[in-house]
């Protein structure tokens, strides 16, 4: 008999006979339904709502229309926009995957070895993680900065380079952006990618072993098989973190030059906060949320699906 | 032993109470006694005790400690607002809108029109004299009053722009741009720099230049407030104006960096560390010079009204604070224009040599009176505010945008103005 077959049957609503009475998981359920409904789908609900209006911040109640759609969507700049944010989050999500995995690998070989200096590595990475995007930016601002003073130019001074143009040259600009963003993520990539080698079986790489297998073979035929439904999750999560992402970009360049490096999230801020346009802010918040599902539902289907009995 | 540790009980709880009877009337976020039963929220920015520069905000305390100590009773709980004061403002519009604005707030003078279109501000005219409001500079008086002839803030400081420049390596003050390309070219082969100014996405970017538009006559926007710098009657001078900036970079004049630069301290730490030998900027920049350098390298420094195409068409850009009533009830309104009055229209201008915006002011305080605030009050003559109208927003977004592509060279400045130009239009046709 199957461990199915002897399961009782779970009453709708908890109502049930006398004898097997379960109780209904609703009430357990309700704080986190309540919870998640006010704080995460009334705002979600309320976007979709001012998206089919006209409302802005400087006054009138705003009327409901389709127009706000049309005239977003077909905005000049949009495009660009659109691509800017493709290279920021390609370029952010690349860097923070293959770094953090090469850390991540780096802090398991040298904790196998008992090598010195594991631990400041780890806590290194993970002081950037912890760091407020606006500071992270700051942070980076003075090391981009231009000046005869300015950080990472001073550097190169010393060593007889000629310095460069991080933030002003729009050809280099998104580059030095994503630099600080791969800076500021990379960490959590190390620790999904820490956590998943450790969960690696041993085994496996003792048979690769007896078969006389390279390092380079273990890597490629053991270790990044083992850590692909990790490292889908966290491109994942990392992809939809980066999309999200402006407080860094603003506080280090504002999005500019012009537009260099405006992404569609600092996009929207402005929309919102310089324009006062709450229903084109609206329609562009409702284009990140079909772009970050459309990108999580292409990586989900390259996870790997459940052996079947 | 009980009796000991009764005692040291006893020293505890009265040592516990001590900050209580001692309470600090001033304290990060409030002003006044914390029993006291009346309350106002006031959001201000760093014009108060909790200002960065230890003079002003003991100035500050003072100020707010007599103004408490006047008004019994009551007690002033202090919202401090961000440096992005663009999103600071626009996130106390919607809370004006949504009935949840602090009772009474700074509100910057280049978005107040937003605030009266919105309706969210109270009347403040029962609580200042005609005779007041009549010293007020005519283009506050407009900025502040609103359709019906009310008042609906008090401006109480205005600034301008103006050069700065190390007379040692530019004796002469510039009077035209091209005496200023001269002057940043041969500061530049001292080892400087060149001049700097703000052109990156800032506010800062699109005012400080203004005046170079302005100064040859040009207008942002029609009567009827419709954006029109770039229609056929001022295209030409706008045009001319972005390629002074443009004609800087390229000559090597200006750096390339001034495209990353949307903060006025750079110039301070530039001219602090020796590096430049002039830059755009603001009034209050001169003491605050004063206060971050030694005082035979601050004596090299000096200022000038902005140089325009010629000597003759020169202009330069006014902002400023006002103080603004949210609150529905007309004792707290009463409150913050007695705020305004006793600390900031006067004292507070006094204390941090913020250009006062009555005539009388500056015949009143002494401090006014110094030959560096003479110079600016005489360059306020040419000044002008950025128009109060619901676009104004939009207009400096384009132009940061177009500046920041002109000198990058990422565009020609015919193409970059145009786009900002259409791009403020279509804005214009969805208000």
């Amino acid at each position: 008999m199957s461990a199915r077959a002897v399961r009782p049957k779970l009453p709708f609503l908890g109502v049930a006979g006398r004898h097997n009475r379960v109780p209904s998981p609703y009430p357990w359920l309700m704080p986190v339904i309540l919870v998640m409904g006010l704080f995460y789908l009334y705002p979600v609900i309320d976007v979709f709502r001012y998206a089919f209006t006209d409302l802005t911040l400087l006054g009138g109640e705003g009327h409901y229309t389709l127009s706000t759609f049309a005239n977003v969507l077909t905005r000049p700049e949009l495009l660009q926009i659109l691509w800017v944010t493709f290279v920021f989050t390609a370029g952010s999500v690349i860097g923070q995957q293959v770094i953090g995995l090469a850390m991540a690998l780096v802090v398991v070989r040298s904790e196998k070895r008992h090598l010195f200096g594991t631990t400041i590595l780890r806590t290194t990475a993970l002081i950037a993680w912890v760091v407020p995007g606006i500071a992270g930016g700051i942070i980076w601002k003075m090391l981009f900065n231009e000046a005869p003073f300015g950080g990472l130019n001073s550097l190169l001074r010393l060593m007889g380079m000629a310095p460069v143009q991080w933030l002003s040259d729009p050809d280099v600009v998104m580059w030095s952006v994503v630099l600080s963003n791969v800076w500021r993520g990379t960490a959590f990539s190390m620790v999904v990618m820490y956590a998943a080698l450790k969960a690696i079986d041993p085994s496996l790489y003792e048979a690769a072993e007896v078969d006389g297998a390279s390092a380079r073979q273990k890597l490629f035929f053991v270790t990044l098989p083992q850590l692909r439904p990790a490292i889908l999750v966290n491109m994942i999560l990392i992809t939809i973190q980066t999309l999200n992402t402006f407080d860094a970009i603003i506080s280090l360049t504002g999005g500019g030059p012009g537009r260099a490096t405006e992404v569609l999230s600092l996009y929207t801020f402005n929309v919102v906060f310089r324009n006062y346009d709450l229903a084109a802010g609206s329609v562009l918040s409702i284009l990140m949320l079909v772009i970050s599902l459309t990108l999580a539902l292409i990586y989900a289907g390259f996870l790997p699906k459940d052996d079947k009995a | 032993m009980k009796k000991s540790m009764l005692a040291a009980l006893a020293a505890a709880t009265a040592l516990g109470c001590l900050p209580a009877i001692a309470e600090d009337l001033i304290t990060s976020d409030r002003v006044g006694p914390s029993d006291a039963p009346k309350k106002m929220v006031f959001r201000m920015t760093g014009d108060g005790p909790s200002s960065t520069d230890p003079t002003w905000a003991a100035g500050y305390a003072k100020l707010y400690t007599d103004f408490i100590n006047n008004h019994p009773g009551w007690q002033l709980e202090l919202q401090m607002m961000t440096g992005d004061i663009s999103q600071e403002q626009a996130r106390m519009l919607e809370q004006a809108k949504a009935g949840h604005a602090p009772d009474c707030a700074a509100v910057d003078s280049f978005v107040l029109p937003l605030f009266k279109q919105a309706g969210v501000l109270k009347s403040l005219s029962p609580y200042f004299t005609k005779e007041e409001v009549d010293q007020l500079f005519p283009f506050v008086r407009d900025g502040v009053t609103g359709k019906d002839g009310q008042i609906y803030a008090w401006w109480w400081s205005t600034d301008l722009r103006v050069l700065y420049r190390n007379k040692e390596i530019v004796p002469d003050a510039p009077e035209t741009w091209a005496d200023t390309k001269a002057a940043a070219l041969k500061s530049v082969e001292a080892g400087m720099e060149g001049i700097l100014f703000n052109g990156s996405r800032y506010e800062g970017t699109t005012f400080d230049w203004l005046g170079n538009f302005w100064g040859q006559g040009g207008k942002l926007v029609d009567d009827a407030g419709k954006p029109v710098f770039a229609d056929a009657d001022n295209r030409d001078k706008f045009v001319k104006a972005v390629n002074y900036y443009r004609d800087l970079v390229e000559s090597g004049a200006a750096p390339k960096r001034v495209a990353t630069i949307g903060n006025y301290d750079d110039f301070n730490a530039a001219a602090a560390a020796g590096t430049t030998a002039m830059f755009v900027g603001g009034n209050w920049q001169y003491r605050q010079l004063q206060n971050s350098m030694e005082p035979e390298e601050f004596a090299k420094w000096t200022f000038s009204m902005l140089p325009g195409i010629t000597a003759d068409e020169r202009s330069t850009g006014t902002g400023g604070w006002t103080v603004a009533a949210f609150s529905s009830e007309p004792e707290k309104v009463e409150m913050c224009a007695a705020l305004a009055r006793e600390i900031y229209m006067g004292p507070a201008n006094a204390l941090q040599e913020q250009l006062p915006t009555r005539a009388d002011l500056y015949d009143k305080y002494e401090v006014f009176k110094s030959e560096a605030n003479q110079t600016f009050a005489k360059a306020l003559k040419v000044g002008q505010a950025r128009p109060g109208v619901l676009i104004y927003p939009e207009i400096s977004n384009q132009i940061q945008i177009m500046m920041g592509k002109v000198l990058t060279g990422a565009e020609t400045t015919d193409a970059a103005v145009d786009e900002a130009f259409k791009a403020t239009l279509d804005a214009y046709a969805r208000l």
